[in-house]
C-alpha cells in the first residue's frame, strides 16, 4: 500500500480551497461552516488516530463499551442541536440511538462473536452511530416540522374521533422514511454510482475485492437496520410529545 | 328547564393559556333539540369554548357534561364522535368525496353517502369528484356531511359560512335548521353575524372576554340585550 504522509493531506486541503470559492462565488455562505468543519475534521480524526492506537493495543471490553458510549453521547448531542420547536430533544435522541444503533452493534457482536473486538466494535459503531444520527435528525425534524404546518387536518382527524395515532399515520411514516433515505439510496445504487467507503477502505488497504464486498453487504444490512429502527424509534417518542393522554394536539409556539 | 333534555351542560368552565383567561366561569345547560349561536366580539373566546365542548383542549377548571356524565368519563374519540365539530375552514383529505366519508366511517356503503349527501345538499354526481375540484361552499357542505357521517347527537359549528356567498349561507343555515327538525340534532354555531343568529332562531349566547354574559332567545339577545356587553356588541354591529 502506499503510504499517506501529511504532504498528501496539506495537498488535499486544495480541495477545500476549491469549496471555499465556490461557496463564496454562488453566496451560499457556508465558507464559515467549510472553514470550521476542515479545522475540526483534521484535528478530531487526527486525536482519534492516536486514541484509537491506545484503545486498540489493549483491546479491553470495558473500554470499548466507553468509546461507544462516548460516540452515542456526542451524537445524541449533535442530533439534538439542529432539531428545532420541539421541548428537550436530547433524551429522546439518545434513547433513540441507544436502541437503535447500539442494538444493531449489539446483534452484529452476536452474529460473529470474532468482531467483539475493538478493531471491529470501534469502526462498526462509528458507521452505525453516525448514520443512526442523522437519521435521528432527519426523521424528527421532518415530522417536527409536518406536525406543525398541518394542525388543521390533524385535528381535523381528532375531531372525527381518531385517535392521535391514525391522525398522525401518513406523518409518522413520511418521517421515518426521510431518516431512512440516505441508506435506501444508497443500498439501491451501492456498486454502482460508488464504491462504498468501508469497501474501498478495504480495497486501498489490499484485500481481495470479494472479501471486501462481503464486509460491504454486512455494513450495508447494519446501516439499514441501525437507521430504520432509530428512525421508527426516533418518530414515535417524538409524535408522543405533541399529544396529551387525551388525543389533543398540543404545539408550543 | 327539564334536566333529561340537557345534552351538554359545562359547570364553571376556564382555560387559561399561559397568562391570558381564555375561558372564565362559562356554566350553561345545552338542551337537546335546539339551536344555539353564540355571539361576541373577536376574541371573546368563542371558538375556544367550542374546542372545550369537543374536548379538542383540556379546561383549566370546570367540567363539561355530555347526557348528565362527565365528558372525562367518555374516550376522547368517543365524546367527539358524539358532539361532531366543524372548523371554521374545513379540510379535506385526499382523494374523492367518497374517500372523505370512508375516512370519517370506513364501513359506508355508497346508499349511505348518498343519503348523508343529500342531506347537506351536495349532488350525489360529487361522489367521485377530487376534493380539490370542489367550491368552498361544496366543500363545507361535504365537511358537514362527513362530520354526520359518524353519527354525531351534538354538532359544534365554527362560522360555517364565513368564507360563503349569501346564497350558500342560506343553504347552509337551512341544512342546520333541517337537522335539528328533522334528524333531532343539537346545533351550537359560532356567528360573527348576529343576523345569522336571528335567522336560526333558538337561543343565543353572548360572550365577551371569555365570560358568558347574556344569554335568551336570539330576538332578545340581538336586539333587546340587557346589559352593558350586549348594548356595546349591538352599537358595534350597527356602526
Amino acid at each position: 500500500m502506499n503510504e499517506i504522509t501529511y504532504i498528501h493531506v496539506l495537498k488535499s486541503l486544495l480541495l477545500v480551497v476549491v469549496a471555499v470559492v465556490v461557496s463564496r462565488c454562488w453566496k451560499v455562505r457556508a465558507e464559515k461552516d467549510m472553514v470550521i468543519g476542515t479545522v475540526r475534521s483534521f484535528v478530531q480524526l487526527l486525536a482519534v488516530g492516536y486514541a484509537l492506537k491506545y484503545i486498540f493495543e489493549p483491546d479491553l471490553l470495558i473500554l470499548n463499551i466507553l468509546v461507544v458510549l462516548v460516540m452515542v453521547t456526542v451524537a445524541g448531542y449533535t442530533a439534538s442541536s439542529r432539531i428545532h420547536h420541539l421541548s428537550r430533544p436530547f433524551p429522546l435522541c439518545m434513547i433513540a440511538l441507544a436502541v437503535g444503533a447500539m442494538g444493531t452493534l449489539f446483534s452484529l457482536m452476536i452474529i460473529n462473536p470474532d468482531w467483539l473486538t475493538a478493531r471491529y466494535i470501534i469502526p462498526l459503531g462509528g458507521m452505525i452511530i453516525s448514520n443512526s444520527m442523522n437519521a435521528t435528525t432527519l426523521s424528527v425534524s421532518r415530522l417536527v416540522s409536518d406536525i406543525r404546518s398541518n394542525r388543521l387536518e390533524i385535528e381535523t382527524s381528532l375531531s372525527l374521533g381518531k385517535s392521535w395515532h391514525i391522525a398522525t399515520k401518513n406523518y409518522r411514516r413520511e418521517a421515518t422514511v426521510t431518516g431512512m433515505i440516505s441508506i435506501l439510496n444508497f443500498m439501491k445504487t451501492v456498486g454502482l454510482v460508488a464504491l462504498p467507503g468501508a469497501m474501498t477502505g478495504m480495497i486501498l488497504g489490499g484485500a481481495e475485492p470479494l472479501e471486501a464486498v462481503l464486509l460491504q453487504l454486512v455494513v450495508a444490512y447494519m446501516l439499514l437496520a441501525a437507521t430504520a429502527v432509530t428512525s421508527v424509534v426516533a418518530v414515535e417518542l417524538t409524535v408522543r410529545k405533541f399529544f396529551t393522554t387525551h388525543h389533543q394536539l398540543v404545539i408550543e409556539e | 328547564m327539564n334536566s333529561s333534555s340537557i345534552i351538554v351542560e359545562a359547570r364553571s368552565l376556564s382555560r387559561v393559556v399561559g397568562e391570558t383567561s381564555i375561558i372564565k366561569d362559562f356554566t350553561f345547560a345545552f338542551e337537546s333539540r335546539n339551536i344555539y349561536s353564540i355571539i361576541g366580539p373577536s376574541g371573546a373566546g368563542k371558538s375556544s369554548l367550542l374546542r372545550l365542548l369537543n374536548r379538542l383542549d383540556e379546561p383549566t377548571s370546570g367540567e363539561v357534561f355530555f347526557s348528565a356524565v362527565p365528558a372525562t368519563d367518555y374516550s376522547p374519540c368517543e365524546l367527539r364522535c358524539k358532539v361532531g365539530y366543524l372548523f371554521q375552514t374545513p379540510h379535506l383529505f385526499s382523494d374523492t368525496v367518497r374517500d372523505n366519508f370512508h375516512y370519517a366511517k370506513p364501513d359506508l356503503t355508497d346508499t349511505d353517502i348518498n343519503r348523508l349527501l343529500q342531506q347537506v345538499q351536495v349532488n350525489n354526481d360529487l361522489l367521485d369528484h377530487k376534493v380539490q375540484t370542489l367550491s368552498v361552499g361544496q366543500s363545507q357542505r361535504v365537511a358537514l356531511g362527513r362530520l354526520l357521517a359518524v353519527e354525531p347527537e351534538v354538532l359544534l359549528l365554527d362560522e360555517p359560512t364565513s368564507a360563503l356567498d349569501p346564497a350558500y349561507t342560506e343553504a347552509i343555515e337551512k341544512t342546520i335548521m333541517a337537522l335539528v327538525e328533522k334528524n333531532g340534532l343539537t346545533v351550537i354555531v359560532v356567528t360573527h353575524h348576529p343576523d345569522q343568529a336571528l335567522r336560526l332562531g333558538g337561543t343565543t349566547l353572548l360572550l365577551d372576554g371569555g365570560r358568558l354574559v347574556e344569554f335568551g332567545s336570539s330576538e332578545q339577545i340581538i336586539n333587546n340585550p340587557q346589559t352593558e356587553s350586549g348594548r356595546k356588541y349591538q352599537a358595534r354591529q350597527l356602526q
